[in-house]
């Protein structure tokens, strides 16, 4: 006997399962920012910029790791050190950052779907909050997952044993999250401040790889040799002041940065990234608060 | 406990000099509320002021019983441009729903129910970006309705359609009283808030210019009288026993005055041997009240029982 046909109704039912904290939506705009800085779920075109940057990051570790790994023995291919491999792969993460940090504010006020989101539960603090949430895992990866693999390798490769190499190198572990983190603070506030205020990901990527570039040419003429006011302005050597902060934290000497040749410690680099932070807090702040 | 949906109480906006509302008092009734004005009138700020995208100078509002802003069952459908054009339909409504707190799987249920109810069940998969105008008003009204809102506010839902796709819009919009949503319709085109809405606000230059249902606020005392001959005669014969009664357009137009006129009219259709083709109370629409009823001038009828003044 064949079953009576049943209707399906497809029409709207209303919503009776739970809602989720504003911790949880905060998650679900941390996710969003991920999908937007590597395009996913979008065109080829949004996917190209991200993946070629992870895939020169994954060659250059892979083209110094697997070769010491291998035919380290038998060539003495020396693994660079922690500190040097912040500057080793110094510009991707800055691009990465021109990437990212326009990425993640700038659509939602070029495509006026701020107004949407803000009109959900979300607050400016939360949504704000949200996306500095998701830059800092994006750097955190880009900075640490490197370092953290080389540092694997060195103690794979030490004579003196695996897990002694971890106990001798614990300050280098310390070492490597300062750094980081010191980088992210100041890379990140320039990043978003910028991104706040320019309209289209493009420039406010360009401007701030400007700002940084232009911010080293300049301090660098001006403070060669300067012994009055004019070493105030080593100060502006932005992109310089987390280099500082890592030979400090590494105690090492890499070369002399423009902060260090205008007379300035180390602490006066780590004390200007953080009123560069503070200052640009308030810039977004000033900005977003009466958006959209 | 209020059964008002939207209470706001001489609330007042500024944008730098300019005033943009001005002492706005409002109680919205659950149901479909027509906000009516022409552009510049202060719609689309009082719906930013109700979603908590604005501060007002001063005044208070009340949505749902609580405060504007951070409500999770307050829907918004913005009049501007408002999508992620290299977002997948399907994508984007769904994460609208993440962001009003529903869990990532029934999100994308919710994003594809909706979607199916908006007419957009084939092209959910496809780029925002790709849409026309209509699909695009379409997402924009599914993002708004994904997480069941109690309250959705509507800032010109069918601005830039052509006709047939505000005429969907338009029904799309009339079955959300079905599903339980109050609506807030914004519109400068006042013949859709009265094929869609109960009640109307009236806004002109940021002030109230009258608020109520939209069958009271068409209200206009008069009673029409349509008889096959002697127009004028029936006429005479009701001034005669007191009613003020004229003629116009052929018809009868006599001041109501309580359920003696309804004996009046019969005595004077008797009296003259016609037959009577109409009775009943004669209605302004919405469109007569705003440009020819200014209240400084003509203030309407007072307000039935029970409704907001």
């Amino acid at each position: 006997m064949t079953q009576p046909a049943v209707i399906v109704d497809r029409a709207y039912k209303p919503y009776e399962g739970d809602r989720r904290s504003i911790a949880w939506i905060m998650g679900a705009v941390v996710k969003d920012g991920f999908r937007r800085v590597f395009g996913l779920r979008r065109k080829f075109t949004k996917k190209l910029f991200p993946w070629i940057l992870v895939g020169l990051m994954v060659m250059i570790l892979a083209g110094i790791v697997i070769p010491a790994w291998f035919v380290g023995d038998q060539l003495d291919l020396p693994l660079p050190e922690n500190a040097e491999y912040f500057d080793i792969t110094s510009l991707l993460p800055i691009l990465f950052m021109a990437l990212a940090a326009p990425a993640l504010l700038i659509p939602d006020r070029r495509d006026g779907t701020l107004a949407l989101y803000l009109s959900r539960p979300l607050t400016r603090i939360n949504y704000l909050i949200a996306k500095v949430v998701a830059l800092f895992a994006l750097m955190m990866s880009v900075y640490l997952i490197p370092q953290a693999l080389l540092f694997i390798s060195l103690a794979s490769l030490d004579g003196g044993g695996f897990f002694a190499y971890f106990a001798d190198h614990g300050r280098t572990l310390a070492a490597i999250a300062g750094t980081a983190a010191s980088y992210f603070v100041l890379h990140a506030s320039l990043g978003l401040l910028i991104a706040a205020f320019v309209p289209k990901p493009g420039f406010a990527g360009g401007a701030y790889l400007g700002t940084l570039l232009i911010a080293n040419l300049v301090t660098g003429a001006v403070v060669n040799g300067a012994s009055g006011w004019e070493r105030w302005l080593g100060l502006l050597a932005l992109e310089q002041h987390p280099r500082v902060v890592r030979d400090w934290f590494f105690d090492v000497m890499t070369v002399r940065y423009v902060p260090t040749e205008a007379g300035f410690d180390p602490w006066v680099s780590l004390a200007t990234i953080g009123a560069v932070a503070l200052l640009a807090a308030a810039g977004i702040w000033a900005q977003y608060r009466k958006l959209p | 406990m209020s059964s008002s949906v939207l209470r706001i109480s001489n609330l007042t906006h500024d944008f730098g000099s300019l005033r943009a509302l001005d002492g706005v008092t409002f109680e919205a009734p659950p149901g479909a509320v027509g906000l009516v004005g022409a552009n510049g009138a202060g719609k689309t700020t009082l719906i930013k002021l109700c979603l908590g995208l604005l501060t007002p100078v001063s005044g208070t509002i009340e949505v749902l019983g609580g405060p504007p802003g951070g409500q999770p069952r307050v829907g918004y459908m913005p009049e501007a441009s408002a999508l992620p054009l290299d977002q997948k339909a399907a994508d984007f409504v769904a994460y609208s729903a993440e962001l009003a707190g529903l869990p990532v799987r029934s999100a994308k249920r919710r994003a594809s129910e909706t979607l199916y109810l908006v007419g957009l069940d084939e092209e959910r998969f496809r780029y925002i970006g790709d849409f026309s105008t209509g699909m695009q008003q379409r997402v924009k009204l599914a993002q708004a309705i994904v997480h069941d809102p109690q309250l959705v506010f509507l800032d010109e839902p069918t601005a830039g359609l052509d006709p047939e796709g505000r005429d969907a819009m338009l029904e799309l919009i009339k079955r959300l009283g079905g599903f339980g949503t109050n609506v807030v319709f914004s519109t400068h085109i006042i013949t859709d808030i009265e094929r869609t809405c109960d009640w109307a606000l009236l806004l002109d230059g940021g002030s109230v210019l009258q608020s109520g249902g939209i069958e009271a606020l068409g209200t206009t005392g008069l009673v029409r009288v349509e008889v096959d001959g002697h127009t004028e005669e029936v006429a005479h014969r009701l001034r005669e026993e007191g009613f003020e009664a004229v003629v116009d357009a052929g018809v009868v137009l006599v001041r109501a005055g309580g359920a003696e006129i309804y004996e009046a009219i019969q005595r004077a259709v008797v009296a003259e041997q016609v037959g009577l083709r109409l009775l009943d109370e004669a209605q302004a629409t919405l469109e007569e009240l705003f440009f020819t009823l200014p209240p400084t001038e003509a203030p309407l009828p007072p307000p039935l029982p029970g409704q907001p003044q």
